[in-house]
């Protein structure tokens, strides 16, 4: 091979491969390479759209949620993280040690979260007043141990709400959709 | 080449590729020496790091023996300290075992290959054809490793790839042997030795670079494969297979065009353009990989060969500068492995977070049973804790499956979609490290700039 032809094929590969590589990641940034985020959790003291529940289920996952959302914000924590934290009693006391938490702040925390499932639920018209009031009432007073019993299986909670609210239950269960 | 000499050139060529391919050959085990030796990828990666820093420290001290004591009878010693430590290798049941065993393995390696390099001359008739067949043996070797690696690994067991060294180091060693019996050791004298001159800085330099690209690429896409897209090891084979394919299509290429400096300078661009078209990949997809994997594959055929004959051409005595070549290359993956562990590690380490708490959102909204997702978010996260250092998986959490209608199908939805959080996930954790080997490719292109123009 000459000098002049060597020098010209070289300089078409590496021309060539400029293009090639080009091409490739251009490509690839156009199809979205690039855009990857990972999901962002929400801020939990920020409201979150309630649709509207049409059976016993629906509303107790909204209610779940709504209850969780009011209390990692009372806590400044993330819904996530008091979920997970809440599921057993050994996440619990990972959670206090390191948030620097005790039973009395969390079981506050929880208390208010409830209060703000009650009010979204009545605001996103799921319950009537007749029975978010009493219901208000109860989860104020609520232990902690069936407040978190509560947020974890609000079905059962919504499904015999007279087990919490005594004689009243079964009059206020009419008004449950 | 007289039908006696064949022999031998298929026996030094075999011992080159064989110890070359040991560089990479583990790379798709990795993840199952891991798993079941209980280690990290930090930890893991040593399996690697040992041999190759090994290697690179021993490579031109073994060329000064194979001058010193005889080429023959130092391929010879080499190959079989290689078998025995291969050997060592596939009955370790532990991770610092193994690492020492690759350590002495990488001695015998070391002593092998640049032994070859002072055969090679005599038995094919030219320096610049043993150049030429060393390098090609290196590179298929380098190239065919991992996916050797791979099948051995799923058909077999990682440690099948260290116990079939054994047979085929000591049958390379065989037709060695005939020339260790009629050496006489050529007892190297101090002058001879400070007469080889200093080695291509610029070339050897740039061969660094690249081969701490090369590593990372071939490492990070492994563990992509397998760990963040949970392939098995001979599915992950079958895809990396693409880059030596490409390499082979490469090598043709080689013949025909321009210069070594040109052609050095195309293979770090393409090999730079591929590593950035994976870390961009716009899905978690095989598809996808295949053209970047082209791109490495064709570069690093056109890259190596240029750069190790640039390295060799005009020098004498070959074997200590091919010692030199074979320290750049294996200080290069050692860096790259080094510099990039780390930095992958840590993406994977943000990754499992993000996730953790993207899954427990994903399980929160979904519209299954209170009681079950807030059990679901824990046994998820926990999952994902266990995992730590790892990429992580979320299918044992799902087991057992809710046995009744639609809630079953509610959570195999729930699994699909979280899964696929964590397919996309794991793909962008590489993302960072797969752009910093690109930018080491490139960054050859300055010694590649800078070296000698040389027309071979």
């Amino acid at each position: 091979m000459s000098e002049r032809t060597g020098n010209l094929s070289g300089k078409l590969l590496i021309l060539g491969s400029i293009v090639a590589a080009l091409v490739l990641v251009g490509a690839y940034l156009a199809a979205g390479g690039s855009s990857y985020e990972p999901e962002k959790v929400q801020d939990p003291c920020q409201p979150r759209p309630w649709s509207n529940p049409q059976t016993l289920g629906q509303l107790a996952n909204q209610f779940t949620i709504s209850a969780l959302d009011g209390a990692a914000c009372q806590l400044g924590v993330t819904r996530e993280v008091l979920a997970r934290a809440l599921a057993t009693p050994q996440g619990r006391e990972r959670f206090k040690r390191r948030y620097g938490i005790d039973d009395e702040k969390l079981a506050r925390a929880i208390r208010a979260g409830l209060v703000r499932a009650v009010d979204d639920a009545e605001e996103a018209g799921a319950l009537s007043p007749l029975i978010a009031v009493p219901l208000r009432e109860t989860v104020q007073r609520i232990p902690l141990e069936q407040a978190i019993e509560l947020i974890n299986d609000a079905e059962s909670f919504l499904g015999d709400v007279d087990g919490f609210l005594g004689p009243a239950g079964d009059l206020l269960e009419e008004f449950l959709p | 080449m007289a039908e006696s000499r064949r022999p031998r050139v298929a026996a030094l060529a075999l011992a080159v590729g064989l110890v070359l391919a040991d560089s990479s050959v583990v790379v798709l085990a990795l993840p199952e020496i891991y798993r079941e030796l209980d280690t990290s990828v930090s930890g893991v990666t040593w399996v690697l790091v040992s041999f190759n820093l090994v290697i690179a420290l021993a490579a031109v001290p073994a060329a000064l023996l194979a001058r010193r004591a005889g080429p023959g009878r130092t391929a010879a010693v080499g190959l079989a300290v290689f078998a025995g430590a291969g050997l060592a290798c596939g009955l370790a049941d532990e991770l610092s075992t193994l690492i020492v065993a690759r350590c002495v393995q990488a001695l015998g390696g070391a002593a092998a290959v640049t032994a070859a390099l002072e055969l090679l001359p005599a038995t094919v008739g030219s320096e610049r054809r043993a150049a030429t067949v060393w390098a090609a043996a290196g590179a298929t070797g380098a190239a065919l490793g991992p996916a050797v690696g791979g099948l051995l690994t799923e058909l077999v067991s990682w440690q099948s790839i260290f116990l079939l060294q054994v047979p085929v180091a000591l049958a390379a060693a065989v037709p060695i042997l005939a020339v260790a019996r009629h050496e006489a050791a050529t007892r190297v004298i101090e002058e001879e030795v400070r007469s080889t001159g200093r080695p291509h800085l610029w070339a050897n330099l740039a061969l660094a670079m690249v081969s701490a690209a090369i590593a990372a690429a071939l490492f990070l896409l492994v563990l992509l494969l397998i760990e963040g897209w949970r392939l098995s090891p001979i599915e992950a084979a079958v895809v990396v297979s693409a880059m030596p394919l490409a390499a082979i299509l490469g090598s043709r290429l080689t013949e025909r065009a321009g210069d070594a400096r040109s052609r050095a300078a195309a293979g770090a661009i393409l090999v730079g353009g591929g590593l950035a078209g994976l870390a961009f990949l716009p899905k978690a997809t095989i598809a996808l990989t295949l053209p970047p994997q082209v791109l490495v594959g064709v570069g690093l055929a056109l890259v190596l060969s240029a750069l190790t004959e640039t390295a060799l051409h005009g020098r004498s005595p070959q074997a200590i500068h091919g010692g030199w070549t074979i320290s750049s290359r294996h200080a290069g993956v050692v860096i790259g492995l080094l510099a990039l562990t780390p930095v992958f590690t840590a993406d994977i380490d943000q990754q499992r977070h993000d996730a953790i708490d993207a899954g427990t959102a994903v399980i929160l909204d979904s519209p299954i049973n209170p009681l079950l997702k807030i059990d679901l978010a824990e046994k998820v996260s926990g999952q994902l804790e266990k995992e730590r250092g790892k990429v992580p998986t979320i299918d044992p959490a799902f087991e057992p499956k809710p046995s009744g209608e639609p809630e079953r199908s509610e959570v195999d939805q729930l699994q699909g979609e979280l899964q696929d959080q964590l397919d996309r996930g794991a793909t962008h954790a590489f993302s960072t490290s797969f752009v910093l080997a690109a930018l080491l490719a490139l960054i050859a292109l300055f010694p590649i700039a800078l070296s000698r123009r040389v027309d071979l």
